[in-house]
């Protein structure tokens, strides 16, 4: 009962909290405060609501909506409890740190961004527990109305207005897939009911369809290659806060619809499904963090960031849908377990990362890492706050991205069980190259991304006069570095709790999986005699006694003076403008991997004044994305081409449409009767 | 592996990295026709480190002091992961990943304190160092796989007696190819980078630290021998573990392990001798190798 009840709570609260946007038109502050306190308190509301539900095994709910509309039918199982405790943990933080960051929207349409803030929360919740096929596409497309507006928030500019475009185009055509892949499930089944629809039986040809269907509508929203070309306009276009959000959560309700129908509904399935999600994960990995490494708009970083670590995940979910089609059922459980995680961690570190963003942003009023620098004295605990999301996003121990994919590349290893002889042995060995390689593109661009925006001396007046953010945004960012540490100090509760997740589903089994007695790991059988630890804690020991021996060694000779003085540059006077840049930092990069990047640098020298000495240079360098030159820009003229040549039938005559009309009639009752 | 059998190696270690690092540097003064350092100088600089005075700038923050202890932090937990003479004995924490990404965490904290002085310098050589840790990663994956995978484990003990109770092949052969190259990168070493300098031709690593002094500087420079160390033992371990006949006790292999440490310094200061150091956009070509020589090795598994 009490889940039930704590579930109308919730969506009592983010109800209110869209009405209390509107009742106060007179006084900004008071929309703020009310209705991101009551976002606040909604989404912690849902972490409880997420664990009584786990602790609980799920719950069912049904509603009757009255006639026209019949029960709506919410379904709080283990799967959908983990994303919206992933969702309540994000949430909260979000929404204090909203808190702060939306004093500068006062006067801006404060009220129409908070209450539209509330239902985005509202759907995204809607989202993860409505368990009727109906249902779930309109939440589903609420939430992307919603998501839209927020994006377009700042219409004013241009830029937000195209993305915003692109954004809705993109997600709307994901939908139609998205629907596709659920009719034909429905159909078979005679059912619309999510909890109906497992295992349905489908011909080898509609069970394939549904799965292409559903990849491409849950890739698209998730941001996948190559459908993600919204996501790196979309995300810096909106409000940091709601970036956050979509980065850190609304892109995991299509992992969510992922895991519905690769893990529930569709069952074990032929290997190249596996495969092909595997093929889409590292493709989207390696050119993510790629395209990342290049960027210095910090929030286009992050973005192409999300794309990156889609893939990781992917990597998880294709490696455990290999598994499942083969027969190993402990290794499903922990492929599927290490791309599970990775949701949750990259929905905490990616969330920090965005706030942090939007903090830099609020004080300095730039997304351009180039004009930043010195933030750390200016900012401190912004700077360790994005510090400790850097380090997990890329992937460094103790933090919680090092355990998933830890965890991940332990799943990859294991595909030569799965996939006998050299094949197997080979395509698991490029994987876990090409995730290690993503791995060292990802420190290296979280090195650049922390160097130049934190480090060093101030490269703009801006930067020069920015100061600490307010408490409630460092409240939201800070907890959030928090549950970064402790998921990955001691990622055993979070484990334990993924077994449950990925219990009970054909093909994966849970028993030899994370069953350790031991305190300081949790370990799983691979096959007979194989086994493999995860030990976080162990981990952590280490570090500590080295750190402990250093400053020990360290102290051992007393403590020797500390001189200031200014760095050596050669005798002239140190400025901002010797510093490294961050379209430096990645020059090796992107000359290494130039064939993929295809870099366009143009240099232009100003010799009007003097041809010699002196000389004004500027240089600027930027990738070109071989997606959308190859795949986007055809397909936007193929269609340009093919509406251009129906222009003919549009002749602006009214009899020639009645024309038109009577001939369809025709035409469809000819057919009619024939049949 | 008892606590106390990890804290014999760990100290073993890191009071033994220097002296390596010292045999390195003496045949290298040998190979140029020098008499070269003495064995135990990188003690005394240790020593002389530890002692002097530092200057900062006064541009950088707390992460500039930080950073040096991060450093030789990991290089220290690396010590206590690598397999040396106690290996198996239900082993089970000593994991490859944890080796490899607390590597990646010292050079982390490294390279981001480079671009805290503020000048290019540094920043040049972080950027560099994160470069080669790009080209080093992948391939050092594959070839610690074609291990990993006839062990069917990834705990550094478990390869390390699979690789042991194997015979010398062809695959073996490439496999320990391509993790020297792979050792020569990630110590820095001619043709990737020159411990010995910071100027124009090299700015890797050394230019990368180049802002320390003092005791910091000390720090770093221990951290690199240890890391050249477990490198070391990495490739003898998992690629040459073959013992001479009749070496069958403890003490007999400890002997063993300390001449095939010997054997590869020498090695190590004969390749940085007979080449010369390679320009910084030819080494993704030597890391390819690499990578291509492992999977030739897998292949022929």
């Amino acid at each position: 009962m009490l889940i039930d009840q704590l579930y109308f709570a919730l969506l009592g609260l983010f109800g209110l909290g869209i009405l209390s946007a509107f009742v106060t038109p007179n006084s900004p502050k008071a929309t703020n405060y009310i209705s991101h306190g009551l976002a606040a308190l909604g989404c912690l509301v849902t972490v409880f609501c997420a664990s009584a539900a786990l602790q609980a095994g799920g719950q069912t709910i049904a509603v009757a909506l009255g006639a026209p509309l019949g029960i709506i039918k919410v379904r709080i199982d283990y799967l959908a409890a983990y994303f919206l405790l992933a969702f309540g943990v994000v949430g909260t933080a979000v929404s204090v740190y909203a808190i702060g960051y939306s004093r500068e929207y006062y006067g801006h349409r404060l009220a129409v961004m908070a209450g539209l803030f509330n239902a985005f929360l509202l759907s995204m919740v809607l989202v993860l527990t409505v368990s009727q096929v109906v249902a779930f596409v309109i939440v589903w497309e609420l939430m992307t109305v919603v998501s839209f507006l927020l994006v377009n928030h700042e219409y004013e500019k241009t830029a937000n207005r195209t993305a915003a475009y692109v954004y809705i185009l993109m997600t709307n055509i994901g939908t139609a897939f998205i629907t596709i892949a659920f009719l034909v499930l429905a159909t078979a089944v005679g059912s619309l009911d999510f909890e109906l629809l497992k295992g349905s039986a489908l011909t080898e040809n509609m069970r394939n369809i549904a799965f292409i269907c559903a990849l491409i509508g849950f890739g698209t929203k998730a941001g996948v290659m190559p459908m993600h070309i919204w996501l790196p306009e979309a995300h810096p276009a909106a409000p940091s806060h709601v970036s956050a959000m979509m980065s850190g959560i609304m892109i995991k309700t299509a992992i969510y619809g992922m895991a519905r129908f690769f893990l529930e509904f569709l069952g074990v399935g032929p290997m190249w499904w596996g495969e092909l999600i595997l093929g889409l994960g590292i493709v989207s990995c390696v050119l993510g963090v790629l395209y990342a490494l290049m960027e210095h708009d910090i929030k286009r970083l992050l973005a192409y960031h999300s794309v990156e670590n889609i893939g990781i995940i992917l990597l998880g979910i294709g490696a455990g849908m290999v598994f499942m089609s083969n027969g190993c059922p402990t290794l499903a459980g922990l492929a599927w377990a290490a791309g599970l995680y990775h949701v949750f961690n990259h929905a905490v570190f990616k969330s920090l990362l965005f706030m942090g963003a939007g903090a830099v942003m609020s004080a300095t009023h730039t997304k351009d890492i180039e004009h930043l620098g010195g933030l750390i004295k200016k900012m401190p605990y912004t700077a360790v706050c994005f510090l400790i999301g850097a380090a997990a996003i890329s992937a460094l121990p103790p933090l919680n991205g090092f355990v998933s994919e830890w965890l991940t590349f332990q799943a990859l290893f294991f595909l030569p069980q799965a996939i006998a002889g050299l094949t197997g042995k080979l395509g698991a060995v490029a994987l876990i190259a090409l995730l290690g390689l993503t791995g060292a593109l990802a420190a290296a661009c979280f090195v650049k991304a922390f160097g130049i925006t934190f480090l060093a001396m101030p490269r703009s007046k801006q930067a020069e006069q920015a100061k600490e953010v307010s408490g409630s945004m460092l409240l939201g960012m800070a907890s959030l570095a928090l549950v970064c540490v402790a998921a990955g100090v001691w990622p055993q509760w979070m484990i334990q709790l993924l077994r449950n997740v990925v219990s009970g589903h054909a093909g994966v089994s849970v028993d030899n999986l994370f069953q350790t007695s031991q305190w300081y790991a949790v370990g799983f059988q691979a096959q007979q005699g194989t086994t493999g630890l995860i030990t976080m804690p162990i981990v952590v020991i280490i570090i500590a006694v080295g750190l402990l021996i250093a400053f020990l060694l360290a102290r051992a000779a007393g403590t020797p003076n500390v001189e200031n003085s200014e760095t050596w540059t050669c005798g002239q006077i140190p400025t901002a403008r010797m510093e490294y840049t961050a379209t430096g930092f990645a020059e090796p990069i992107r000359r290494a991997f130039g064939t993929v990047l295809r870099p366009v640098v143009h240099v232009s020298a100003d010799t009007s004044k003097n041809p010699y000495h002196g000389v004004r240079m500027s240089f600027q360098a930027h990738v070109s994305y071989f997606i959308n030159e190859y795949l986007y820009q055809p397909l936007t003229k193929g269609i340009l081409t093919i509406a251009n040549s129906f222009k003919r039938i549009q002749a602006g005559s009214l009899q020639l449409y009645i024309g038109y009309i009577m001939a369809v009639t025709a035409v469809v009752l000819i057919i009619g009767t024939r049949w | 592996m008892s606590i106390t059998a990890i804290s014999i190696q760990v100290i073993a270690l890191v009071i033994l990295a220097p002296l390596v690092q010292g045999i390195v540097k003496n045949t290298k003064g040998r190979l140029q026709s020098r008499r070269g350092p003495g064995y135990f100088q990188p003690y005394f600089d240790f020593v002389k480190f530890l002692a002097k005075d530092s200057v900062v700038s006064p541009t950088v923050s707390w992460i500039f002091h930080f950073a040096p202890y991060i450093y030789f932090a990991t290089a220290i937990g690396a010590a206590a992961l690598v397999p040396t003479i106690f290996t198996g004995a239900g082993v089970q924490f000593d994991n490859l990943f944890i080796l490899v990404y607390l590597f990646a965490l010292g050079r982390f904290f490294l390279a981001i304190a480079s671009l805290d002085a503020g000048s290019s310098f540094g920043g040049m050589g972080g950027s560099r160092e994160m470069f080669i840790s790009v080209l080093v990663e992948p391939a050092l994956m594959i070839t610690i796989f074609t291990v990993a995978f006839s062990a069917h484990s990834t705990v550094l003990s478990a390869m390390a007696s699979t690789a042991a109770s194997g015979y010398i092949s062809l695959s073996a052969v490439l496999a320990a190819i391509a993790f020297l190259i792979i050792t020569v990168a990630e110590t820095g070493r001619i043709p990737v980078d020159n411990p010995d300098t910071h100027l124009e031709l090299t700015m890797v690593h050394e230019a990368m630290v180049l802002e320390y002094s003092g005791r910091s500087v000390g720090l770093i420079f221990w951290a690199s021998t240890i890391k050249q160390l477990v490198f070391i033992l990495l490739l003898i371990k998992l690629f040459i573990p073959w013992d001479f006949p009749g070496f069958d006790s403890d003490v007999m292999a400890a002997v063993s392990m300390v001449i095939k440490v010997m054997i590869i310094a020498i090695l190590l200061a004969c390749i940085e001798t007979s080449t010369n150091k390679m320009r910084l956009f030819r080494v993704p070509g030597l890391m390819v190798s690499a990578g291509c020589l492992s999977l030739l090795a897998l292949v022929a598994q």
